[in-house]
């Protein structure tokens, strides 16, 4: 796909009602090469690179202050990258400047211009490119009809709710066939009920126009339900860049474990041999290569993944007990002052009363460590 | 559920003693809106008086008048043209790219109230070269530097109530260069700020005598000066007639900018103020 811009809207717009070409062959690929970026003594990016495929999503998680909003602003031309380059679709793009680079951007904050009505706003840049009054107006209104806003076109931005303006927003954003879409955290401003129709929606509409999409949150469940593909940052560096059920399964360091999902930490004794002992078993590490030196250090479970049983005398007393449905999450008071969280389907945990004497058991699957805190 | 019952409301005990705080607050309120319009209106209300009903027919035909009036016209003009192509970049350069400037400006824009204007245009016809001391736009630029002030604090209220950064980023991402952003998307946005400097900025220059009378140019506040030599009641009838067209003039802006900005959901339109924009919920 290229920065063609007339002509294809309309198409888009009909492909919503059914007839759809597969994402992935249209799109245009990225790639972020070694970006480094320093706000006087701090790194923001510290030599990030990404390859992305056309079509794909991917999404940057990460603390606040771990570089994410920087990459993304360097790719949309805000921002200028001390080192490194970004290239779209092979082309260096890092002497465009953003009016010209042709890229979609929903902001985190509410960006629409509050003198023109949601019609206007998503015509605004179609109008820059030259594109008749008649022609705009029809693209407009189908983009509007595509985020489900054609009732709305002619209201102006204060009188739409928040997630209205959202969709807007990114109505306006790919109203320019955007050759890439950037969202900055486009949901943190929303409530929870919002933002998750308004995740779906987003997906739903990336996927069918193949748009390659950057996507920036520090919100780990909106970045492993949308993304094809999650990169974990870290103080300017990418710790991690998998599919999502990758990244939960298999993660790579420890802060990649324990950002991504609830992991327990339990103490243990690392052996030389590649195996570890907690809670009266050995079995053996994933992450060998990590660097953790053998004696005492701890080992990284997710709730799931520890199994326990009543018995008397066991290695850890019920603390506490909080339901989420299907299962329920049940802490358990180790020796040593450790709490570790356990789930249990809720039906069996009716019997796990706070107080209860129960036996925490590892995993037989290889484990991850990490040095102890 | 403890917690309910410690939370019912206790009735309060019913008041004796004198009246409920919020009529007492009223009361004062006008007291201190009946004081500021005496002290507004009484001059006013005697300078009618004394001019009496006639010499307000007569200032028309007075010679000077047109001339005058005419100049400070022009003079209006000018120096509002150049005073917004000016403050307006500014104002938005600085909250743009340097905020931390910020307060230096606000410390320097106030400095032309600071200094009298006495000392400004003496300074100025000293060093001025010949062609600019002959013609009276010379006066125009003073007044750009006196109405400087009014015009850079209107214009960044008006800048305080967008989200500036994002809207210019905005506006870039989809495709518009400097001069597009400016003129669809900021100004559009700004045209309560602008339109109070732009009352600010005539008030002053139709008012303004010091600098006019010391540098030999017959405004229409040096002529109704020049003219109280020969008839008290006309020039003062003449002051009170402009005074009523600047204060129409105002109204009529803060009216238009009211409307206008009420329809897009801004709030009312004062000369200094401009509510940002709300967003009902989610």
């Amino acid at each position: 796909m290229t920065a063609n811009i007339t002509g294809n809207t309309a198409r888009d717009a009909t492909a919503a009602d059914g007839t759809r070409q597969t994402a992935g062959t249209r799109g245009t690929s990225v790639v972020l090469h070694d970006l480094s970026r320093a706000f006087g003594a701090t790194k923001a990016l510290d030599g990030l690179s990404i390859d992305m495929a056309p079509g794909e999503l991917v999404a940057l998680l990460g603390p606040s202050g771990c570089g994410k909003t920087t990459a993304l602003r360097i790719v949309a031309g805000f921002e200028i990258a001390d080192t490194g380059s970004v290239l779209v679709d092979g082309k260096d793009i890092s002497s465009v400047p953003a009016a010209k680079r042709d890229m979609g951007m929903v902001f985190q904050s509410y960006s629409l211009f509050p003198n023109m009505t949601a019609l206007d706003n998503v015509a605004f840049g179609l109008r820059m490119r030259k594109i008749g009054t008649g022609d705009r107006r029809k693209r407009a209104n189908e983009l509007l009809e595509m985020v489900g806003l054609a009732p709305q076109a002619k209201q102006y931005p204060h009188q739409l709710s928040g997630g209205q303006q959202q969709r807007v927003a990114l109505a306006r954003a790919l109203a320019i066939e955007p050759r890439v879409l950037l969202l900055d955290e486009p949901l943190s401003a929303l409530d929870a009920k919002v933002r998750l129709q308004l995740r779906e929606q987003i997906r739903t509409l990336q996927q069918r126009l193949g748009t390659t999409t950057l996507f920036v949150t520090h919100d780990q469940e909106e970045a492993l339900s949308m993304a094809d593909r999650v990169g974990v940052m870290s103080h300017g560096k990418l710790e991690q860049i998998a599919a999502p059920d990758e990244l939960y399964d298999k993660p790579a360091t420890a802060f990649v474990a324990e950002f991504v999902g609830i992991m327990n930490r339990v103490p243990g004794e690392l052996h030389s041999g590649g195996t570890v002992t907690a809670l009266d078993k050995t079995v053996p590490v994933m992450n060998q290569d990590a660097d953790v030196s053998p004696g005492p250090a701890d080992v990284l479970v997710r709730p799931e993944g520890l199994t326990m049983a009543v018995i008397e005398n066991g290695n850890g007393i019920v603390a506490t007990r909080t339901f989420l449905g299907s299962v329920t999450r049940v802490g358990v008071l180790l020796s040593g002052d450790v709490t570790v969280q356990v789930d249990k389907p809720s039906t069996d945990a009716a019997a796990l009363a706070p107080g209860t004497s129960v036996q925490v058991t590892l995993p037989p699957e290889p484990v991850l460590v990490a040095p102890r805190r | 559920m403890a917690a309910i019952a410690d939370t019912q409301v206790v009735p309060a005990p019913p008041r004796r003693t004198a009246r409920p705080r919020a009529d007492r607050g009223a009361v004062w309120r006008w007291v201190v809106l009946l004081v500021a319009a005496v002290y507004f209106l009484l001059p006013l209300l005697v300078a009618f008086r004394f001019a009496g009903i006639k010499s307000f027919g007569s200032v028309l035909s007075q010679s000077g008048f047109t001339s005058s009036l005419g100049l400070s016209v022009r003079l209006a003009i000018v120096t509002t043209v150049i005073e917004i192509v000016l403050m307006l970049p500014t104002a938005i350069y600085i909250h743009l790219r340097l905020p931390g400037l910020r307060r230096l400006m606000e410390g320097i824009t106030i400095l032309p109230i600071v200094i009298p204007p006495v000392v400004l245009i003496v300074g100025v016809l000293q060093i001025s070269p010949g062609a600019l001391k002959n013609t009276p736009y010379l006066l125009a630029l003073e007044y750009v530097i006196l109405a400087m002030p009014f015009a850079y604090r209107a214009i960044d209220a008006g800048l305080r109530a967008l989200d500036l950064k994002t809207i210019v980023e905005a506006s870039n991402s989809l495709g518009a260069g400097w001069l597009n952003t400016l003129m669809r998307v900021l100004l559009p946005n700004l045209t309560t700020g602008v339109l109070a400097a732009v009352v600010l900025t005539v008030a002053l220059v139709l008012g303004e005598y010091t600098m006019a009378s010391l540098a030999l140019y017959q405004t229409f506040p040096v002529w109704i000066y020049v003219n109280s030599q020969y008839s008290g009641q006309i020039s003062v009838a003449a002051s009170l007639l402009s005074l009523l067209v600047t204060w129409l003039f105002l109204m009529a802006i803060t009216m238009i900018g009211t409307r206008r900005s009420r329809r897009k959901g801004g709030g009312a339109v004062t000369l200094f103020t401009a509510t940002r924009q709300e967003t009902r919920g989610n």
